[in-house]
């Protein structure tokens, strides 16, 4: 009788000890590695003008549309190939098409689709990556041999006979090819994450302390992956514009006369010889977008983990 | 070392396998008939011999099956468009002009790209460092598309009456130039970042203090000791480079009016050509697979800590 009630009375301790130093824990860390984190990415002079940069084109992209009076649709050929000027600020098309609009709108669709296919290159990439590397064993081997198969395919071919099955491209076939085209490398991180992560004492400590799986996956796994997870998407979106960039330079993208940069990059490149703006505004905001996404994903790296210095 | 490299190259036979039918089963769900060339409907008994003839009447693992027996024997099968080509006769024409653009291009992106990840690190927050590492950022975020147009803008259409450059064709050594150029800048920044981040870690280890503390002249310092250890992830990163060559081929051939496996490529799936799709796909696989095979067995040659971890 006795022993019983002290067996309870020492395994409720524990409980208590696990809750309070958890919350007490995680409570605490949270706090001070957020505050941290923002603290050292706003002293990063790289990163924090990236953000501003990045902000700024988002901005341009989703508020011009809205604001802007100039229709992104409407021919007037006596308006054809305007030089960039007060009214035209970035000069119009071969059909008089208002090129300041049109780069906004078209980049619109660019980053709509290249946020979609991160948020799906990130979905697939973390459970493929974290199944095989809680998994371990022959379920791990397996996944790792089938992704080191995929490795073999090459990018924007795989890309584009997925864009092929679809038959006509438009925005959702364009995210699933570049999705299924390169979601390999956030698997693989995310499983060499989990792995690390396996060994911590913490995680022995919970299974120790008798918790189930999920909740040593959920609670204590996972939510440390999330610095890496941030950084990728940052390293993942540019990638994935480019790619969409290509694919409609390639004239396998979204139609006419529908427009994202790679396709007012293809129409500029039509009239280099005459109109060279034409094909530098959208391909400058392409590598505006790279750029800044970079340097945020440098400063992000640096900001969440002091211990790797990038040079 | 000979164990190691038997046990990987055995390895890439069940990789290529699995690629070839990833490749195989998205093939097949591309819809549309080949066969049918004009707007009429092929009539059903040619169709049916046209079927067996090409063993489209057979289960798919038997196509299958058939398919890998051919990439064995090094035959790709027939041209479906074009009937007195086979994809072979396609590979073999248009291959070789790929491979000397991108032998070029990696000439151009290894000969300016190491120097100058070099001399920034060895000058590192100099002004030369600054300056070289802005162009190596900014040619990054470029797209490949915006390199090519500008090249040819300035050096072929502008300044021709100097530099005598043509805007498209592969007559004659200076037409290789630019397309060159062009293809091999995105491999010459990754490599310029890569070697100088591997220097400036190199530069911080104990044997390099070592060495000049012994007293050794710093230009053997450098020669002997820190380029030959900075050089290894220059190595590994020459593989993935592979990807960015093919994808950035496609866009340079197409740009320059090169006749190129990519441009053929492309080609190929607007036309439905699908047996030269298959068989380009299955081709920039097997070679991507190998290049990872060779950087392995010379990753491993160069530091022999990653034979375990990598076989």
């Amino acid at each position: 009788m006795v022993a019983d009630r002290r067996a309870e009375f020492e395994a409720s301790l524990i409980r208590t000890a696990e809750t309070r130093g958890q919350e007490a824990g995680a409570a605490l860390q949270r706090a001070s590695l957020l505050r941290d984190a923002v603290h050292r990415f706003s002293r990063n002079r790289a990163a924090a003008t990236a953000a501003f940069a990045f902000l700024v084109l988002i901005g341009f992209v989703f508020i011009t549309p809205m604001v802007v009076s100039a229709s992104p649709y409407d021919i007037n050929f006596e308006n054809a190939y305007l030089s960039p000027s007060w009214a035209h600020p970035f000069g119009t098309d071969e059909f008089g098409r208002d090129l300041f609009v049109r780069t906004a709108l078209g980049g619109r669709v660019s980053v709509e689709i290249g946020f979609a296919a991160t948020i799906a290159i990130m979905f697939v990439g973390i459970v493929y990556g974290a199944i095989s590397g809680f998994a371990g064993g022959w379920l791990d081997n397996a996944l790792m041999r089938f992704l080191d198969a995929l490795y073999g395919l090459p990018y924007l071919p795989f890309a584009i006979i997925t864009l092929a099955i679809f038959g006509t491209p438009s925005f959702w076939p364009m995210v699933v090819a570049l999705t299924v085209a390169s979601w390999f490398t956030t698997a693989r991180v995310m499983r060499g994450q989990i792995i690390t992560l396996k060994e911590n004492d913490y995680v022995r400590a919970a299974h120790a302390l008798g918790a189930r799986w999920y909740r040593v996956l959920f609670r204590h796994l996972l939510p440390n992956t999330l610095g890496v997870i941030i950084v990728f998407v940052f390293l993942e979106l540019p990638g994935v514009v480019l790619g969409e960039a290509f694919l409609s330079f390639l004239g396998l993208g979204i139609s006419p006369p529908k427009a994202s940069w790679g396709t007012l990059a293809q129409d500029g490149y039509s009239s280099y010889q005459s109109h060279p703006y034409i094909i530098i505004v959208p391909s400058l905001a392409i590598a505006w977008l790279i750029l800044s996404a970079f340097f945020i994903a440098d400063g992000l790296r640096d900001a969440l983990d002091p211990r790797t210095r990038s040079y | 070392m000979l164990k190691f490299i038997v046990r990987r190259v055995v390895w890439t036979v069940p990789v290529i396998l699995l690629v070839i039918l990833m490749t195989f089963v998205m093939m097949r769900q591309i819809k549309g008939n080949p066969f049918q060339v004009t707007e009429r409907a092929v009539p059903p008994s040619i169709q049916r011999n046209l079927d067996r003839k090409y063993h489209l009447d057979k289960p798919w693992y038997i196509q299958y099956a058939y398919y890998v027996k051919g990439v064995a024997t090094f035959d790709l099968g027939p041209s479906l468009v074009q009937r007195n080509q086979t994809v072979n006769d396609v590979i073999k024409e248009h291959f070789p002009v790929s491979l000397k653009l991108g032998l070029f291009a990696m000439i151009w992106a290894v000969l300016l790209g190491i120097p100058l990840g070099v001399f920034s690190a060895l000058k590192q927050n100099s002004i030369f460092d600054y300056a070289a590492m802005g162009f190596v950022n900014s040619g990054y975020a470029l797209p490949n598309f915006l390199i090519s147009t500008l090249l040819i803008y300035f050096f072929a259409v502008k300044w021709r009456g100097v530099t005598g450059f043509p805007t498209n064709g592969f007559e004659g050594w200076h037409a290789w130039i630019l397309p060159a150029l062009a293809l091999g800048h995105a491999p010459m920044t990754v490599f310029a970042r890569i070697v100088r981040g591997s220097m400036l870690e190199t530069l911080q280890q104990d044997y390099i203090r070592t060495a000049k503390a012994k007293g050794l002249r710093w230009r053997r310092v450098v020669g002997v000791h820190v380029l030959r250890n900075s050089m290894i992830p220059a190595v590994t990163a020459a593989a993935p480079l592979l990807g960015f060559l093919i994808a950035g081929s496609f866009i340079v051939e197409f740009i320059f009016g090169i006749p190129g496996i990519g441009r053929y490529f492309v080609n190929s799936i607007t036309g439905r050509d699908y047996s030269v799709t298959m068989g380009i796909t299955v081709m920039l696989s097997v070679i991507i697979i190998v290049a990872n095979l060779v950087v392995d067995v010379l990753y491993g040659y160069l530091d022999p800590r990653t034979r375990d971890a990598r076989a």
